[in-house]
């Protein structure tokens, strides 16, 4: 008992001291809408402090993403908007409009004080878990319900999900960090959380969303500070599950249920290769490619073989006209986003915002990798979009709102260090 | 718990911010190690490894392909003379999915089926697929292309439509001569592809490979808007030499015709010639064969008869028509060689030494083997005492039936086999059939061993006695017979070379040598009924033979003759057989022999074998008359009876103006050439007297008191001859000295 105690004892102490930071930052809230006074460069954080004291590197990279995304973009795009609507720069004109809209809200909300979310995360939650209701008495494409609209303009319930999911976690992680520890405090409410999210998910139906609520639930459990032990025990467990699928065969089964997934290049009958026809395209397009690409521009799979080129299957055009290379160098800059996201965040003087940041960066990794994972046939065609790349106004806003909230903890740990 | 408090405590050690630093890197080299490190392995893979895979895969739908036809090889004579060409026409296409109004699909549909005479609600149904490649018809010639140039035209000025209506280049076969060596050459399909003969059996060497324009296109099938755009030439195929002569394939064909006809033939008939040392066919004829260039329509007969059955039989028995009337005779069709076999039964014996020329052999007019029915003679008196080579003459079938028991069935089966008749020849061309023995393994009963020693019971193959008997003439070396004789590719290059292939000798050179004396004494004996040409040295043997199913009458013929010349050197064989008879005779003496002379009577020439007359023979050899006119009268006497010409002068002129027979013309030795001296004697004519029925001597009086010249033919070397034709009626009209010819046959003709 003593020993538990003690434990509670200092995580006493933690979130004291954690309510005693808040309040005292609480004090003196002009500080953080301060314009940074025009000092002299200095030497070792420079190039931190530059502009509006928001880290202009990951504000490049960001923008260096949505540039080339919006070309590769229009490049997939055009020959599916000619023959279908008509218009060349049908879908490049509306997502310029979106990235204008995104950038201007990336801005605005760098100025935001991400603080100011730390509570409301729970109410954040409990709205995007009432959209996922309501979107399932909305009418649906094809029984799948994943669209809230007014108008024209939709958003995707699960969009909110997402961020909801990492908001939540930073508050509860920054809340409970040193409890952490305790299965309770980590294990219990991940998977409620988590479990709640997934009902409604699978309602929709939306597989690849709830994998990556599934993954952003256990990734901010773990910076949080949750025992590895469970992460160890969950890994084991799914491994075997997997295993014992694989051992009776029902793997492949659900891979065919699962609209024919790792099966694409592989005849079994009309209706499965009727269904595999967008990644086994896929396929074809990214293998055209190559080392070095077709050349910008040049994409045949584009003309009409590969549905939707403009959406989650962007980046197999992205690898048939650019190569290997291309691709590798775009990956790249991911990467570098994702390193610039997480160290910056890991620059924010409080817990929350460490986590919200870690948290969003880490969702567009997840993102790309499991986008790609999908247009290379290794998990199921169930629609993942890849950030910056993806036609989609509601997605590209949500993202690069979110960008803002990273910039905004970037700017406040870039202030705080003068 | 206590446990974990420990661990607690040690990593308290750095503190909760560096636990959280340093979940963070981890988690950075999770994303970036482990996820981007899949990924971009992954794309690896697919784009380096499978690259080429998938590439192909997506070039293989993105490209449309138009196949563009290849111009068929053709087909040659052995000296370069066409059989079978390929003529350029078009195809009419309709690409369907261009149609923007129901409009234009109407009037399209009408314009179209008005130029090529097609059903207009056919062509509208088409006008109605989605689709960019529909035939609307085949092997349009190229007045028809000009009218739908003209269509294509008016398209695209009332619609602005262009590729609605296309035309893509095609071949059609041409067959020159029309039914010549129809069995042999064959017919090709709609796709141009063999059907028949030699166009089915050198299909693939003939076809060539086909061209491809390939272009990009979206899934949709029309163009992308990037340029891609390939074209293979299509590759001209092959042309083909064959070994036959359409010199000596059309001698044959007109005397089988004329053979067919006069001996009203019920089941067509067929001739094969054969250079003996090579095998190569040099003339295949299946007589009563059809139009290459139009190979469905049935003979007038044949179709009237199947007009007349119910409707519903039509079909069938239209297919079973038109495979009859393909089928080549030659190779297909099994009969019993009949007494041609005896030939092949006395090599054996000879090459065996089981007969001499001292053995004997008697025929009382019948003989019975075991406990059989009588075997008979054609001579039902018997021919007597024999020697082996009288046997022969006499186409004695006791006297064969002695010789098949002195050579015994054991090998009897093994000179069969031998000769090649137990196995298919291996012939060019597709449809050979197999004989049929009386067992497989050669067994045989005596009474079968009677019969085959003479030709009956053993079913053979027309090409397989052609190339048996050339076995016999030369030198015993059973040859592969062939129709092909090169293989040139579009260049002109000779891509392959058919080289005369030997089987085996089956005999010696020196029973070869002695049947072809034998065989040769029996044409100049029998005379003209046997396969006597005058100036030529012919061996060769008469056949006639029951056949097995008696279709038109009590019992059906098939009349046969299978021969050779020069027999001192043999160069080419050949069989003339007819199938059912119903003439006047069913012998092949009668019936065969005669179309065998004719045939003969012009290849050997051809073949530029020249004359050897002997002496007997040179009294009936023509000569040729010199040229007179314009000679003083005494001058042109003298030097026309120099050349042993009788000379009659008509006129009153001193100089000469014109003469009968004309230069060159062909008289007989010592014939009686006129001489005109002025116009008015020219209108003198005489009448042709009646110089059919007598003898050789008879006639020439007979002519020379009518004032005109009788050419002889046909004339044994010995051997009684009576004149049999004339080739101007009697009481005709002519000049006189017109030459008239005049055939003679054996006045004791075989009947065999």
């Amino acid at each position: 008992m003593t020993s538990l105690q003690s434990v509670v004892l200092k995580a006493d102490i933690n979130r004291i001291y954690d309510e005693k930071y808040r309040e005292a930052s609480a004090v003196k809230p002009k500080k953080h809408y301060a314009r940074p006074e025009k000092k002299p460069k200095s030497r070792k954080n420079g190039w931190f402090i530059k502009g509006m004291g928001i880290d202009l590197p990951f504000l490049l990279i960001i923008l260096v993403l949505l540039i080339i995304g919006m070309i590769m973009m229009f490049s997939a795009s055009y020959p599916v908007a000619y023959y279908t609507q008509n218009d060349s720069y049908y879908y490049l004109k509306r997502q310029i409009v979106f990235a204008v809209i995104g950038v201007a809200a990336m801005l605005g909300l760098s100025f935001f004080n991400y603080n100011k979310l730390h509570k409301i995360a729970p109410f954040v939650l409990g709205l995007s878990y009432f959209s996922l209701v309501v979107v399932l008495f909305l009418p649906g494409v094809n029984g799948v319900h994943r669209w809230i609209g007014v108008g024209t303009f939709g958003i995707q319930a699960s969009e909110i999900t997402k961020f909801a999911i990492v908001l939540f976690f930073a508050h509860w992680g920054s809340k409970y960090y040193n409890k952490m520890q305790l299965a309770k405090y980590s294990i219990l409410p991940g998977f409620i959380i988590f479990g709640t999210t997934a009902v409604l998910l699978i309602l929709e139906p939306h597989f690849s969303c709830t994998v990556i609520v599934f993954i952003l639930t256990v990734l901010m459990l773990y910076i949080s500070g949750m025992r590895l032990k469970y992460i160890v025990l969950g890994a084991v467990g799914i491994a075997a599950a997997v295993g014992v699928l694989w051992a009776t065969g029902g793997l492949g089964y659900a891979m065919t249920r699962m609209g024919g997934w790792g099966q694409a290049l592989v005849y079994t009958n009309d209706q499965m290769w009727q269904e595999t026809w967008q990644t086994r395209n896929s396929l074809y397009a990214i293998g055209s490619g190559g080392l070095w690409g077709l050349g910008l521009g040049q994409s045949r799979q584009k003309y009409l073989y590969l549905p939707e080129p403009q959406n989650d299957f962007v980046f197999a055009i992205v690898c048939e006209e650019l190569g290997l290379i291309g691709a590798i160098i775009i990956l790249l800059i991911f990467a570098l986003l994702v390193w610039r996201g997480i160290t910056l965040s890991l620059r924010a003087k409080d817990k929350f915002g460490k986590l919200l940041g870690i948290g969003l960066t880490a969702q567009i990794g997840l993102q790309v990798i499991l986008n790609i994972l999908v247009i290379t046939d290794w998990l199921p065609n169930t629609g993942i979009s890849l950030p910056f790349f993806s036609y989609g106004g509601s997605s590209l806003i949500m993202l690069l709102s979110q960008m803002g909230l990273v910039l905004s903890i970037s700017r406040t740990a870039n202030i705080e260090k003068q | 718990m206590s446990k974990g408090y420990v661990k607690y405590h040690k990593k308290s050690d750095m503190g909760p911010n560096q636990r959280l630093r340093r979940r963070s890197v981890i988690l950075i080299l999770t994303i970036l190690v482990a996820g981007f490190g899949a990924i971009i392995s992954r794309l690896a893979c697919l784009q380096l490894v499978q690259g080429t895979y998938l590439q192909e895969k997506a070039v293989e739908q993105q490209l449309t392909d138009t196949t563009i036809n290849a111009k068929r090889g053709t087909i040659y004579d052995t000296n370069g003379k066409v059989l079978a060409q390929s003529a350029s026409v078009w195809k009419v296409v309709l690409a369907p999915a261009y149609f923007e109004t129901e409009e234009q699909r109407v009037s399209v549909a009408k314009d179209l089926a008005e130029i090529l005479d097609l059903d207009e609600s056919n062509v509208y149904e088409k006008t109605k697929q989605n689709s960019y490649y529909v035939i609307v018809k085949r092997k349009i010639e190229s007045d028809t292309r000009e009218e739908i140039i003209k269509l294509q035209e008016k398209i695209e000025k009332e619609y602005n439509l262009t590729n609605v209506v296309q035309l893509l280049d095609d071949y059609k076969r041409y067959y020159p001569h029309n039914d010549l060596a129809s069995s042999v050459i064959g017919f090709t399909g709609s796709d141009d592809q063999g059907l028949e003969g030699v166009e089915y059996k050198y299909n693939k060497y003939l076809t060539g490979t086909p061209g491809r324009i390939v272009t990009a296109a979206n899934a949709n099938g029309t163009d992308m808007p990037f340029q891609y755009e390939q074209n293979v030439e299509a590759e001209e195929g092959n042309s083909i030499y064959l070994t036959i002569d359409e010199t000596i394939q059309s001698i044959c064909e007109k005397y089988m015709k004329q053979g067919l006809a006069d001996n009203d033939v019920k089941n067509r008939g067929g001739c094969i010639a054969m250079d003996v040392d090579t095998g190569a066919v040099l003339a295949m004829v299946t007589v009563g064969g059809y139009d290459l260039n139009n190979p469905y329509k049935l003979s007038q007969e044949a179709q009237e008869k199947i007009d007349k059955l119910p409707e519903d039989e039509q079909d069938a028995a239209t297919s079973e028509a038109l495979s009859q009337m393909w089928r080549n005779k030659a190779i297909s069709d099994t009969y019993y060689p009949g007494s041609v076999f005896k030939m092949v039964t006395a090599s054996m014996a000879l090459n065996e030494g089981v007969v001499n020329d001292n053995s004997t052999f008697f025929c009382s007019g019948s003989m019975t083997i075991a406990d059989a029915k009588p075997i008979g003679c054609h001579l039902r008196s018997g021919h007597g005492t024999q020697t082996f080579t009288q046997a022969i003459c006499n186409s004695c079938n006791p006297a064969f039936i002695q010789i098949g028991q002195l050579v015994g069935a054991e090998k009897f089966w093994q000179y069969y086999q031998g000769f090649g008749f137990s196995e298919k020849t291996g012939i060019d061309l597709p449809g050979e059939s197999e004989d049929l023995f009386f067992s497989d393994n050669g067994e045989m009963t005596s009474v079968d061993l009677a019969v085959s020693s003479f030709g009956q019971g053993l079913a053979i193959t027309p090409i397989q006695m052609i190339t048996a008997c050339a076995a016999v003439a030369n030198g015993g070396n059973l040859v592969q017979p062939y129709v092909v004789r090169q293989i040139v590719n579009g260049e002109g290059n000779v891509i392959e070379n058919t080289e005369s292939k030997i089987k085996r000798q089956v005999i010696s050179s020196g029973v070869s040598k002695k049947m072809n004396e034998i065989l040769e004494y029996n044409t100049t004996t029998g005379g003209a009924n046997n396969g006597y040409i005058a100036g030529y040295r012919v061996a060769g043997k008469t056949g006639t033979s029951e056949k097995l199913t008696s279709t038109y009458g009590s019992e059906d013929y098939i009349a046969s003759f299978c021969g050779y010349a020069p027999a001192d050197k043999p160069k080419i064989a050949m069989l003339v057989f007819f199938d059912t008879p119903t003439g006047g005779s069913y012998y092949g003496s009668k019936v065969s022999s005669p179309v065998f002379i004719n045939i003969m009577s012009e290849v050997l020439p051809y073949l530029q074998i020249h004359t050897e007359y002997t002496d007997s023979e040179m009294q009936y050899v023509d000569a040729n008359a010199g040229a007179y006119v314009g000679m003083d009268v005494d001058e042109a006497k003298t030097k026309a009876e120099q050349a042993g010409f009788t000379v009659t002068v008509k006129g009153e002129g001193s100089t000469v103006v014109s003469q009968i027979p004309a230069v060159s013309a062909k008289i007989p030795n010592g014939g009686n050439i006129v001489l005109y001296t002025d116009e008015n004697s020219k209108s003198e004519k005489v009448l042709v007297p009646n110089l059919v029925g007598f003898s050789i001597s008879e006639v020439n009086s007979l002519a020379s008191n009518g004032g005109v010249n009788a050419s002889i033919s046909n004339v044994g070397a010995s051997g009684n001859v009576v004149s049999v034709s004339q080739d101007i009626e009697p009481g005709t009209e002519v000049s006189p000295g017109t030459v008239i010819t005049v055939k003679f046959a054996s006045a004791e003709a075989l009947n065999d």
